[in-house]
């Protein structure tokens, strides 16, 4: 028998809020945290518009040895699963070797670094490449850091799925868990693609949203959605088995019920149009936790407020929940934080943690005008208190990738 | 409460730069050939290291149209290329069961070619002219994404990333999947084309690779042997088709082995160097071998992650006496980096095949250019060249950057 599997630690580094408290006071106030760009030289823009982190102070998290060596991205990482180890008050160094592991992702690795050094490449040659570089710049580099830092040695890597990496991450800790691999899991996914060439690449796609008001950029499901808007941070989730929690009684947020990834089979870049990819991701993770669609209260949606998006994501909603599509609450953080990347499925993860476990639902920020194509209750602009027995978390990614999870209030505490 | 499946091995396909295709790779390395030469595909005249196992005959247009080769990375690229032959050596019909089959390939250093290209763009012609495609083409699940969409396999599906173990872990991964009963078939491996222009200048700036042997290429990739000074960057790629016993047997595919154990650790202990007397990587060996239920005294071969390190073949050694003990004398060992090089990520694939064709046909390959003993690898490294064994498990090591140990248990299949 699968274990059970509980969420006992969060934390968020995210533009809403440095902390899981300021980011979910922000998220229910339904505050935006999108701004003008102010990290690199944007006047190639007319809309130079993102979800940046504000006032990151990285060392008071990292020793300043490390901290020059690591990029922006593994700094998010490291700072998000030192909040939810505290949070969680698990003794990494008094549990059993191997019975602590860590699984991160992320979609892009240490943009920043690759860029400096390729500058440092191209005007000084490669023997002022730093030595550093390989071991810093791997998707992986967060995950063996944090091990590094806790002493976690159990299982150890990174998953990557485009922009459902995060909840891709989730889902399999949380099986390495259910089989009986690991006792604690920290995982979470981290991004920061603010550079100028990777703004450049995502510019380059046409799928930036413009607005003359960068909060009002972002607006899922909104009949006048124009585009996604990058985001950057990262979330944390401390995942345990129910026995090993309980036995040294650790507060319980969560239950994690299920996940699953699955792959659209289509094209590289767009969702296909009938929503069969994230559809199957969705039955997937139903199945697993055996849930039934009449237990989903609340859905945090991948929501990019791109209009292909949201209008195939309500597709699949529909066309998974059938006649209980119409009770559901859908909300799109998105709205406030921006896409956040490889770290999107992580944070959204956290948050859908946070909506059982306060009965709160956040709301879809910006909505002002309905789509006809996109036809659910999207818990427009206001927060809404709720009664919700089961939250999921969907991702969508370039390249087919999509992932969904289940959370489930937990009665216990 | 259903049983855990078994799962089976039913096809590989592989691209390295000693032969492209499972059966002229298996043949080359049999016959302790090298495929370690001066790097044609980048520049590297002021690069410490000038060496590289290339696939220097690789036309993507073998597998693929212009337009869709121009939009893919070479990593990718060569994925599609393992994972046809792969696919077409199990003879799984995948459309007929899209939703059954997943697909995770690993991929450590993703499309960092793709990547350079387009900073040469973006420094020279501005932002304005980077492409569309850039995104896209450099994540590392590419891989991963672009074979699902070529043979439309719509179940699980990312990249595991551990630097050099990628491709293991992505076989892990796969397994666990199979055993969850979360698929019926998957295809799995890994897969890298680092011998790029960066990726050997960063690679060399961390002092890993081989500086002392560019004029003697074929020498330079020298595991377990005295005179190693470093690994040899490679490219390539490996890729498994596996499913579960039952599925197998119900669509009449040959079991061609068995897939036991998996094992994970990390040695959180330094970002390069592997922890004292190579305890992470004997956690890893010891937690797949207790998973295949096998003891220690069983494993006939290990296919070493011996890369040519200093550092990796002495702690490796180290890490199999810890797991295996007094018998650690009488295990062959071979790595197969000795005649291709490393190629990251794709290793742990690459290395699963050549596992399976060992148990297949019960015999083993060569370490090569092993001639100088080295007082601290004295368990017996296969230096003699191909040899005949009688074994019913194998086990592939894998060890990255980061400290991630993954190790794989494969048995020679009996119903």
């Amino acid at each position: 028998m699968p274990l059970e599997v509980v969420v006992t630690g969060l934390g968020l580094m995210t533009p809403v809020g440095n902390n899981v408290s300021s980011a979910w006071e922000n998220l229910v106030a339904g505050r935006s945290g999108i701004g003008t760009i102010s990290q690199f030289d944007t006047s190639a823009y007319e809309y130079p518009i993102a979800g940046e982190v504000k006032n990151f102070e990285p060392s008071n998290f990292i020793e300043p040895k490390l901290l020059r060596r690591i990029d922006r991205s593994t700094q998010f990482a490291i700072a998000a699963c030192q909040e939810a180890v505290a949070d969680a008050g698990v003794e990494v160094n008094s549990e059993r070797p191997g019975a602590v592991g860590v699984l991160l992702g992320t979609g892009m690795g240490g943009a920043h670094l690759m860029i400096e050094q390729q500058r440092i490449l191209d005007e000084k040659g490669p023997r002022r490449v730093s030595p550093f570089l390989i071991s810093h710049f791997l998707p992986d580099t967060a995950t063996g850091l944090v091990a590094i830092a806790l002493g976690a040695h159990g299982p150890n890597f990174a998953v990557t799925a485009a922009c459902a990496t995060g909840g891709a991450a989730v889902g399999e800790a949380a099986e390495t868990i259910a089989r009986g691999d690991a006792e604690v899991m920290i995982t979470g996914g981290f991004e920061a693609p603010l550079t100028p060439i990777y703004y450049a690449g995502f510019f380059a796609m046409k799928a930036l949203a413009t607005h003359e008001d960068p909060t009002q950029a972002v607006r899922p499901f909104d009949a006048d959605r124009n585009g996604f808007i990058l985001g950057e941070g990262a979330g944390a989730l401390v995942l345990e088995s129910l026995e090993h929690a309980q036995a040294r009684g650790a507060k319980i947020y969560a239950r994690y019920c299920g996940g699953a990834t699955s792959n659209d089979a289509g094209d590289m870049v767009a969702a296909a149009e009938d929503g069969h990819g994230i559809a199957e991701a969705m039955r997937r993770a139903l199945v697993r936790g055996e849930v039934r669609t009449d237990q989903i209260s609340y859905i945090n949606a991948h929501g990019t407020s791109t209009p292909l998006n949201d209008r195939v994501e309500t597709t699949a909603f529909h066309n998974v929940f059938r006649e209980d599509a119409d009770r559901l609450m859908v909300s799109s953080t998105k709205s406030m934080h921006g896409h956040m990347m490889g770290a999107a499925g992580a944070v959204e993860a956290a948050i859908a943690v946070l909506t059982c476990h306060h009965q709160v639902v956040p709301p879809t920020i910006n909505y002002t005008t309905p789509d006809p194509d996109c036809d659910l209750d999207y818990v427009p602009n206001v927060a809404r208190d709720a009664k919700i027995e089961h939250a999921m978390s969907t991702s969508v990614g370039l390249g087919g990738h999509n992932s969904a999870l289940i959370f489930g209030r937990w009665e216990g505490n | 409460m259903m049983d855990v499946p078994r799962v089976v091995v039913t096809g590989a396909g592989v691209v390295t730069p000693v032969g492209i295709g499972l059966e002229a790779t298996w043949q080359a390395l049999l016959a302790g050939e090298n495929g370690i030469g001066p790097v044609t595909l980048c520049e590297v005249d002021d690069i410490a290291s000038q060496i590289a196992g290339e696939v220097s005959d690789f036309d993507p247009e073998r597998w693929l149209n212009r337009k869709d080769a121009r939009r893919m990375d070479r990593f990718v690229q060569l994925a599609i290329a393992a994972a046809d032959e792969a696919l077409e050596h199990s003879g799984l019909d995948v459309r007929s069961e899209s939703e059954q089959v997943g697909c995770i390939i690993g991929s450590g250093i993703g499309g960092i070619q793709t990547l350079e290209d387009q900073f040469k763009v973006f420094f020279d012609k501005g932002p304005g002219r980077v492409s569309p495609f850039l995104v896209p083409m450099f994540i590392s699940d590419m891989a991963a994404g672009q074979v699902s969409i070529r043979t439309g396999a719509q179940g699980p599906n990312v990249n595991t990333v551990s630097a050099c173990a990628s491709g293991a872990d992505a076989l892990g991964a796969a397994f666990e999947t199979l055993r969850r009963g979360d698929a019926l078939a998957m295809i799995a491996g890994g897969t890298d084309a680092g011998v790029t222009r960066m990726s050997m200048a960063a690679f060399a700036a961390s002092r890993a690779l081989s500086t002392g042997q560019n004029d003697d290429p074929e020498h330079a990739s020298r595991p377990f042997d005295a005179g190693r000074d470093g690994f040899v960057l490679a490219e390539g790629a490996g890729v498994l088709i596996l499913e579960t016993l039952e599925h197998a047997e119900a669509r009449g595919a040959e079991p061609l082995v068995e897939m036991v154990g998996y094992g994970q650790s990390a040695d959180a202990f330094h970002v390069t160097q592997p922890s004292e007397n190579g305890e992470g990587a004997a956690r890893a060996m010891r937690m797949a071998l207790a998973k295949a239920g096998i003891n220690a005294s069983d494993v006939g071969y290990i296919n070493a992650h011996g890369t040519s390190t200093p550092m990796n073949d002495k702690f490796e050694t180290m890490s199999v006496k810890t797991v295996f003990g007094q018998a650690a004398a009488a295990i062959p060992i071979s790595s197969t980096k000795s005649m291709i090089g490393h190629t990251l990520g794709a290793g742990g694939g690459i290395e699963a095949a050549v596992t399976m064709m060992s148990l297949r046909e019960q015999k083993i390959h060569g370490t090569r250019n092993l001639v100088l003993p080295d007082p601290d690898c004295d368990l017996d490294y296969v230096s003699e060249g191909a040899r005949e064994v009688s074994m019913e498990y194998a086990i592939s090591n894998s060890l990255g950057f980061g400290g991630h140990n993954s190790c794989l248990v494969f048995k020679r299949f009996t119903a």
